[in-house]
Order: structure tokens, then sequence, then C-alpha cells
């Protein structure tokens, strides 16, 4: 599987517009990490504000290719002071035992084009579960830009537990987007 | 028809919207001292979905306002106090629209979509920003105080009209 993937992107390799991106991290402004999830059946939109980003990227190996997500929870951009002040604590986040999410790759796939789909381990709360990104390459003003979204179910970390576990009035599927600005 | 009386529609809505922005105030007092817990969560979608249905209403009903001629005021009445009651009634229906539109605004810039009755999703009328969204709770809750206020001098104005003048005003708004 992984050398089928790899041949199909050595014969895209003509029209690709990617090279390799050297291990490096992002440009803040332009990248970001939202999420959305629902309360009582409404869309919440929130965001972390601090990540690191390090990315190895060869399209023409992607076996060598690799990416590392921090996550700084505590840098979370929520609905109100109160709500972030709640997410913080331990039935949430627990960010004073847990600040950060990791998300680490273990494998890439191609699907052709700029699209790529990343194999890795997403780490929060303590708890570590397979978990698989789809990746997009873009081009913009010269910058090249990764992103994707993928659902979560936070009962899976056990994100909002006790009276929060309740998905009636927030519920299990949150859409986490991110766009990544690579540094050239 | 008494040409002296507002028409059912007129009165139907001039109750119901008085009684649900009631329902509307102390629901909205209630829960902003509230902690957060999912209870807080489901007594705020509420009122959202009243003060939306407000809303509503006092759109059908300034179309109404709009499209009809209202009863002709007592005769008694200078022309002094003629136009504050006109004004005053003005600045109710204002303050009807913006209150809920106050909300709304507040609840996008929270980051959280009103969905009506969890099945109408209106737009966002503006993108996520905390700093907006607590000067929009401000405003939202500054506006609700004025209305208090002008609800007040509207309820002892139609006091004093049927106690003191006697010209039975009341009746206006009776079915
Ligand atoms: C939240 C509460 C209330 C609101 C927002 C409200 C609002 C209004 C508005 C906007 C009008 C003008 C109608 C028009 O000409 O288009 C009106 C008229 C009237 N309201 Fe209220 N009202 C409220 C409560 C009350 C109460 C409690 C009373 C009785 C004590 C009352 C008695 C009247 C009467 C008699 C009129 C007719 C005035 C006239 O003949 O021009 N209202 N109200
Ligand atoms: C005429 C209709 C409405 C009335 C009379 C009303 C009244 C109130 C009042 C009295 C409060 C408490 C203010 C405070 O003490 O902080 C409040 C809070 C609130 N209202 Fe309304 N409201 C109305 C419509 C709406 C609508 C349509 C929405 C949203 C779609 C909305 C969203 C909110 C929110 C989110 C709060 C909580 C503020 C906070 O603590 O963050 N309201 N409202």
């Amino acid at each position: 599987m992984k050398n089928y993937g790899l041949g199909i992107a050595c014969v895209l390799w003509g029209a690709l517009t990617i090279s390799s991106v050297g291990a490096g991290g992002i440009i803040p402004d332009t990248s970001s990490l939202i999420f959305v999830g629902k309360q009582m059946g409404a869309p919440v939109e929130g965001r972390f504000k601090h990540f690191d980003v390090d990315i190895t990227f060869k399209p023409t190996n992607l076996a060598q290719s690799h990416a590392k997500i921090e996550v700084d929870l505590a840098s979370i951009d929520l609905a109100s002071d109160e709500s972030e002040t709640e997410i913080k604590r331990k039935s949430w986040f627990n960010v004073a035992v847990f600040p950060k999410a990791v998300f680490e790759s273990t494998a890439f796939h191609a699907l052709g084009g700029d699209r790529y789909e990343v194999a890795g381990r997403l780490s929060i709360k303590g708890i570590t579960r397979d978990m698989t990104v789809p990746l997009q390459f873009r081009t913009v003003a010269g910058i090249r830009v990764a992103e994707g979204s993928v659902v979560i179910r936070r009962s899976d970390f056990r994100i909002g537990e006790g009276v929060w576990a309740d998905p009636e009035s927030v519920a299990e599927e949150v859409q986490v987007r991110y766009k990544m600005a690579l540094k050239p | 028809m008494n040409q002296y009386k507002y028409d059912t529609t007129a009165i139907t809505l001039h109750w119901l919207v008085a009684l649900l922005i009631v329902i509307a105030f102390s629901v909205g007092h209630y829960m902003a001292d509230l902690d957060l817990s999912p209870w807080k969560l489901k007594v705020f979608a509420w009122h959202k979905w009243v003060g939306v249905t407000i809303f509503g209403l006092v759109l059908f009903r300034m179309m109404w306002r709009a499209t009809h001629v209202v009863p002709p005021l007592p005769a008694g009445m200078s022309e002094l106090m003629r136009k504050i009651s006109g004004l005053g009634h003005l600045g109710i229906y204002l303050l009807m629209l913006a209150i809920p539109l106050t909300g709304w605004l507040h609840s996008s810039a929270a980051g959280v979509t009103v969905v009506y009755f969890n099945v109408i999703t209106l737009p966002d009328l503006v993108q996520k920003n905390k700093e907006l969204s607590n000067l929009f709770k401000e405003v939202h809750e500054l506006l609700n105080w004025t209305l208090l206020g002008l609800v007040i001098l509207h309820v002892v104005a139609a006091l004093k009209h049927q106690f003191v003048d006697k010209d039975n005003l009341l009746n206006r708004m009776r079915w």
C-alpha cells in the first residue's frame, strides 16, 4: 500500500505544485486551528491561538514524511471568559495536568493531486487514539498551506465528564479544522 | 366595529408580545447569573427562542401598524401629551427590535449560531469576536433596562388615563 501511494506520488510528480517541505514551523498569523461543536443543537465555534507544528514533507518520499502538532490547550478562545475558564477545568481539558493536545503522524498516503491522508495518533488528556486526518495542500500567494478537517468524539478523550457528558447539551462530535501556512 | 378600539389583530399582538417580553426579561435575568452548566445552556437556548419569536411578531406588528389607521386618542389629551405618547410608543417599538437584534449579535459574536427551535438556523450576523460579544452583551442589557423604564411609564400612563382621567383608555386594548 505504501509503495502504491509512493508510485502515484512519483507519477504525479510532474504535475505537482508541491515540492518537499523541510522540517519547520508555520506562519502563526495565517494559520488557524478552529473547532465547531454544538450546544443545544446550535453550532459553537472556538479556536486555539497557540500551537506548534513540525512538518517534514516529501511528496516523493512519503515514508520519510512526518508531522507533529502540539496544541496549547490553555490558549483556547471560546464564547465567553466563563466558558473558557470552565473548559480548562478538570471535567473538560484539565489543562493543569494535561496542558497539550498532540497529534503525531505515523504514515502519509497519497490520494492523488495535492491530497493526502495522514494516519497518526492523537493524545488529549492522557488518552491516545489512532486517527486519520485528510490533508490538502494549496498555494496561496506563494505560501504553501496545508489544510483539512476531522471529526473528534469528545467522549473518546473524556472531554466533558460528569454533568457535561450528556450529548444533548453539548454534542459528542466536534469538528476540528486546521489551516497551516508553512514557513518557506 | 368600534372606531375607538384597536382591532383584534393589534390587541392580540399587544398582549402576546407583552407577555413574551415579561418572560424573556425574567428568564434573561435569571439565566445571566447562573453558573455555567448544561441547565444554563438550555435556558439560554429557550431565551433565544422566545426572543426571536418576539422579533418576528414585532416585525409583523410594525407592518400591521404601517398599514392601519389607529383609533384617535381621547379628545381631552393635549398636543404635548399626544407627542409624548407617540414618541413613547415609537421608542418601545424600536427597543422591541433592537433588543432581539443585539441578543442575536451578542450570540453571533460569541461564536454561537442561533438555531430557532433547533430547526431554523439563523445566519451569523458577525464573525466570532469576544470583545464585540461582550460589548453587545452590555448593550443588550442596557437596552433592556431602557425598555423596562419605558414600559413602567407606559403602564403608569395607561392607569392614569383609566383611573384619573377616567377616559376608559384601557378599553382600546381590550378584546
Ligand atoms: C411589555 C409590556 C408592554 C409593551 C411592550 C407594550 C407596548 C405597547 C405599544 C408599542 C403600544 C402602541 C400600539 C400602537 O399604537 O401601535 C401600546 C399601546 C397600549 N398599551 Fe401597551 N405595552 C405593554 C404593556 C401594557 C400594559 C401592562 C398595559 C395596561 C396597563 C398596556 C396598555 C396599553 C394601552 C391601553 C395601549 C393603547 C394606547 C393607545 O390607545 O394609543 N400596555 N403598548
Ligand atoms: C425582546 C426580546 C428579549 C428580551 C426582553 C431579552 C432580555 C434579556 C435580559 C433581561 C437579559 C439579562 C441581561 C443581563 O443581566 O446580563 C438577557 C440576556 C441575554 N440575552 Fe436576551 N432578550 C431578548 C432577546 C434575545 C435574543 C433574540 C437573543 C439571541 C438570539 C438573546 C440573547 C441573550 C443572551 C445570550 C443573553 C445572556 C447574556 C450573557 O450573560 O452572556 N436575547 N436578555
